[in-house]
C-alpha cells in the first residue's frame, strides 16, 4: 500500500513539476523579453517546442555510439529520480536518513550523463562543450556542498532526528536560531547559492558549456527531435529541483500551518506556495542574471568560483561553525 | 612533441555557424581551449559581381555597387562615384559633397550601433543586442525618410546626389542627434567603457598589436584600435571632410591606453559615434545653397562617360575601413572595361586570424565580430570541397566555365565569352 502511494505520488509530482517548470521557462522568456524591450514568445511556447520536437525525426550522427541515444533517456530518468529526493514544500517523498547525499549525486549525475551523451556524439563542438561542462561541474560543487553541509550541521545541533535528511530543513530553519553570526553566515551562503543556482542552470556568466555563439549549443549540438525534447524536459526538471533546494534551505516556510489545514490539502497548498517561491528565486538567479550579464570565458568562470565564491562559502561556513562551537561568547 | 599533437582538435567555425552573420569558414586547431592555428576559407558568398559589372553601363553599375552589401550600401556607392568622377574629371557641386558627408555619417552611426549589438550577442549579452538595435531604428527611420528605403537609399549619382536634404529632414536629423546624445550615448558608454562583464570579456581578447596591424594592412576601427592614425577622410583630405574637422579616433582619447584588443576597437566605434554626430551638425552649419548635381539627366552623364579615357580610383572610409574602387574606361562605350572593389574586411580578417593564435576558443566569435566582417563584400574566389571528402580546388578555367553555364541558365540572352586572364586574388578575374 505504501509503495503504491509513493509511486502515485511520484508520478503526480513528476507531472506537476514538468508542467510548472515548462510554464516557468515560458514566463522566463517573456520576462527577459520585457527587460530587453521585446514582446517575447507566448507563455506556452516551451510546450509547443516540446510537442514539436517530440513529433520530429531524430537524426543520429554516423560517428555516434549507443550512449548517444541512451543518454537522453538516462538523463530524464535521473531527473525524475531527483524529484523523489527534492524538498517541494514538504520533505522529499523518498526521504531517508541521508537523502541530501542522493540529491547531490543525482544532480551531478544529470550533468555527467549530458557529458557522456555529448562525447558519444562524435561532434567536436559537443566535445568542447563536454569539457567545459566537466570543468564547471568540478568548480561549482565545492562551494555548494560546503554551504549545504554547514547549514545542515548548524541545524543538527537543534536536536533533529535525521541530520542528513532534507526533511530537517522543514523542521527547523536557519533564521529561527537568531544569533547574529548565523544570520550573517546564512546571508553570505544565500549569495553563494544564488551564484551556484545560476551556474547549475547555466545562464548569464555561466552559459559556458552551451555557449550558442561559440560552440553552437555545446553538448546539445548533435541532438534533435525526440532526444532533444527529453533533454530539454530533463533540464527544466533539474532547474526546478535545484531552485527547490535553495528555497528549502533559506525560505522553507509553508502556508498550511497558518491557514490551519492538514493532510493532503496542506500538501497541495504548500506545493503551490513553494512553486511561487521557486519562481521568485529563479527570477533573480535566472531571468535577471541572464538579462544583465554576458558570458565569461571558462577560465574566468573557474577563477570566479575558486577565488570568490568558494572563499565566500568558507567564510559563511566558518561563521556558522563559530556559532556552533561557541568560540566567541 | 609529437605526442602533444594527439590532443589537438580541429574545429570548423562555419560556413554556417551561430556566431557568423555570413558564410565563411575558420578552421581552428585547438589544444584544449587554446588556439594553435587559424585557417580561413573564403568564397561561400561569391556572386561574380565583377563579371556582372562588365555588362552594365555606368549608371546601372550604381545600383549593382549599392547592392554589394546591405550595411555599407552608401559607402560602396560613394566610392564608386568618386572613382568614375576622377576617371572622367567631373566636378561635384559643394552642396552635394556636404550631403554625401551627412548621409555617410548617418550610415556610420547605424553601422556602428549594429556592430555594438553584434559584439554584445557574441559574448552572450543579448540585452545589449536588443537595446542597441532598438536605438538603431531611429537612424534607420531617418534614412528611410530621406532616401525612401531603409537599406539601399540610392543617394549618389555620378556628379552629385539624387535627392536634396530639405528643411524637414534637417529638423528630423537634429532631433535624432539630440535623442542619441541624451539617451543612447550615455548608456552605450556605460556598457562599453565601464561594464564589468564587457570589460572582462573584451579586454585582452583578440589583441592585434600595432606591428601586425601595419603588416597585415588592417583598416578602419581595427587599425585605429591598434593605435594607427589611419582614416582616409583625414589622410587623403577627402572632399569637404577637412573643413568638417575630421580627425582619426584612437582609444587613447577615451581610456588613455592603446592595447589593440577588442575593447579598444569598440571604444573607437563609440568615439566615432560621437564624431559622426559632430560632423553632421557642422555640415549643416556650413552647407551652402546651390546645385546638387552637375548633370540634370542620366543620359548626359553616359554621353560624357563614353568619351572618357583612362582609369580612376575612388577611396572612402566606410564604417569598417577604407574602401577602394578602381575603374578603367572602355572608350567609345558606356560600360567600364574593368571595375574592381577592394573592401576593408579582407585584410582585417587575416589580421584578426593572426591575432587569435594563442588565445581561447571563447574569444573567436567576439574577435571576429569586432572587425565587423562584411563577407558579401569580400568574396572573390571559390574553393570547393566535394562531397566525397576529396578536396578539389577549382582552377580559374573551371570557375569561369561554371559561371558562364550558370549565367546562361539564368539569362540566355548574354552572349559574351570571357576569357581567363589571370591576375590577383588567386588568379581568378570574376
Amino acid at each position: 500500500m505504501n509503495v503504491l502511494c509513493t509511486t502515485v505520488g511520484l508520478i503526480a509530482i513528476y507531472l506537476y513539476v514538468s508542467f510548472v517548470s515548462l510554464v516557468w521557462d515560458g514566463l522566463d522568456r517573456r520576462l527577459v523579453a520585457r527587460m530587453q524591450r521585446r514582446v517575447g514568445p507566448p507563455l506556452l511556447q516551451p510546450f509547443y517546442d516540446f510537442l514539436k520536437l517530440v513529433s520530429k525525426e531524430s537524426i543520429i550522427p554516423r560517428d555516434s555510439n549507443k550512449m548517444f541515444e541512451a543518454s537522453p533517456i538516462l538523463a530524464l530518468a535521473a531527473s525524475i529520480t531527483l524529484l523523489a529526493y527534492t524538498p517541494i514544500g514538504f520533505g522529499p517523498i523518498l526521504a531517508t536518513k541521508g537523502d541530501v547525499l542522493v540529491f547531490i549525486y543525482l544532480l551531478a549525475l544529470i550533468a555527467f550523463i549530458r557529458v557522456i551523451g555529448a562525447v558519444s556524439s562524435g561532434s567536436p563542438y559537443a566535445q568542447i562543450g563536454a569539457q567545459r561542462e566537466v570543468i564547471m561541474l568540478a568548480s561549482r560543487e565545492a562551494p555548494m556542498m560546503l554551504g549545504l553541509f554547514a547549514i545542515l550541521w548548524r541545524l543538527a545541533k537543534l536536536d533533529v532526528e535525521k541530520p542528513f535528511s532534507l526533511e530537517t530543513l522543514y523542521q527547523h530553519n536557519i533564521w529561527e536560531i537568531g544569533t547574529p553570526l548565523t544570520i550573517v553566515g546564512s546571508l553570505v551562503l544565500l549569495i553563494v547559492f544564488v551564484f551556484w543556482l545560476a551556474s547549475e542552470i547555466e545562464v548569464g556568466y555561466f552559459n559556458i558549456p552551451e555557449a550558442e555563439t561559440e560552440v553552437a549549443e555545446g553538448p546539445m549540438a548533435e541532438y534533435s527531435g525526440r532526444h532533444l525534447a527529453l533533454f530539454k524536459l530533463s533540464n527544466s526538471l533539474k532547474e526546478y529541483a535545484s531552485a527547490s533546494l535553495v528555497v528549502a534551505m533559506f525560505f522553507p516556510w509553508g502556508l498550511s500551518q497558518y491557514l490551519g489545514i492538514r493532510g493532503i490539502e496542506a500538501m497541495l497548498v504548500d506545493l503551490v506556495f513553494h512553486t511561487i517561491k521557486v519562481f521568485v528565486i529563479l527570477f533573480v538567479s535566472m531571468s535577471l542574471f541572464r538579462a544583465i550579464t554576458g558570458r565569461l570565458r571558462v577560465t574566468q568562470a573557474v577563477n570566479l568560483f575558486w577565488s570568490r565564491i568558494l572563499p565566500a562559502s568558507i567564510i559563511g561556513a566558518i561563521l556558522l561553525a563559530i556559532d556552533i562551537l561557541g568560540v566567541i561568547g | 612533441m609529437n605526442s602533444r599533437i594527439e590532443y589537438w582538435v580541429k574545429i570548423p567555425i562555419g560556413p554556417i555557424h551561430p556566431a557568423l552573420e555570413e558564410p565563411e569558414k575558420f578552421i581552428i586547431t585547438l589544444d584544449g581551449e587554446r588556439i594553435i592555428h587559424v585557417d580561413i576559407k573564403l568564397g561561400y558568398n561569391l556572386r561574380g559581381l565583377e563579371w556582372i559589372a562588365m555588362r552594365r553601363n555606368y549608371i546601372q553599375l550604381l545600383y549593382l555597387v549599392e547592392r554589394i552589401c546591405g550595411i555599407c550600401s552608401f559607402s560602396h556607392n560613394h566610392t564608386y562615384t568618386r572613382a568614375v568622377e576622377e576617371m572622367a574629371g567631373i566636378e561635384v557641386p559643394e552642396r552635394a559633397e556636404y550631403i554625401r558627408a551627412i548621409i555617410g555619417e548617418l550610415e556610420r552611426i547605424h553601422s556602428h550601433l549594429l556592430n555594438l549589438g553584434v559584439v554584445g550577442h557574441a559574448i552572450g549579452y543579448d540585452t545589449v543586442l536588443h537595446l542597441s538595435w532598438l536605438a538603431r531604428e531611429r537612424v534607420m527611420d531617418i534614412l528611410e525618410a530621406i532616401g525612401g528605403n531603409r537599406v539601399n537609399y540610392a543617394m549618389n549619382t555620378i556628379g552629385g546626389v539624387r535627392r536634396d536634404i530639405e528643411e524637414k529632414h534637417k529638423r528630423m536629423i537634429l532631433d535624432m542627434i539630440r535623442y542619441y546624445r541624451e539617451e543612447v550615448m550615455p548608456k552605450v558608454e556605460e556598457i562599453f567603457l565601464y561594464d564589468p562583464t564587457v570589460e572582462a570579456r573584451l579586454r585582452d581578447a583578440g589583441v592585434i598589436p600595432k606591428r601586425i596591424a601595419l603588416e597585415y594592412s588592417a583598416q578602419g576601427p581595427t587599425a585605429r584600435g591598434s593605435g594607427i592614425k589611419k582614416d582616409v577622410r583625414y589622410n587623403e583630405q577627402l572632399g569637404v571632410y577637412p573643413e568638417l574637422g575630421i580627425k582619426p579616433i584612437t582609444p587613447k582619447e577615451f581610456t588613455g591606453v592603446i592595447k589593440g584588443d577588442v575593447f579598444d576597437r569598440m571604444v573607437v566605434r563609440v568615439g566615432e559615434l560621437w564624431q559622426s554626430m559632430e560632423i553632421i551638425e557642422k555640415a549643416f552649419d556650413q552647407m551652402p545653397e546651390g546645385k546638387i548635381k552637375t548633370f540634370s539627366k542620366d543620359n548626359v552623364v553616359l554621353t560624357k562617360l563614353k568619351r572618357a579615357e583612362g582609369a580612376g580610383i575612388g577611396r572612402y572610409e566606410a564604417p569598417r575601413g577604407e574602401t577602394i574602387h578602381y575603374i578603367r574606361a572602355n572608350p567609345g562605350t558606356d560600360t567600364p572595361a574593368k571595375w574592381k572593389a577592394r573592401e576593408p574586411t579582407f585584410p582585417n580578417l587575416f589580421a584578426v586570424a593572426r591575432a587569435l593564435v594563442g588565445e581561447q576558443l571563447a574569444d573567436v566569435p567576439v574577435a571576429i565580430a569586432s572587425i565587423d566582417p562584411c563577407l558579401s563584400c569580400t568574396d572573390r574566389v571559390a574553393i570547393i570541397d566535394s562531397k566525397t571528402g576529396k578536396k578539389k580546388v577549382l582552377t580559374e578555367k573551371d570557375l569561369l566555365k561554371a559561371s558562364i553555364e550558370k549565367t546562361k541558365e539564368i539569362n540566355p540572352n548574354i552572349k559574351a565569352k570571357p576569357e581567363p586572364v589571370g591576375g590577383i586574388c588567386g588568379g581568378v578575374r570574376l
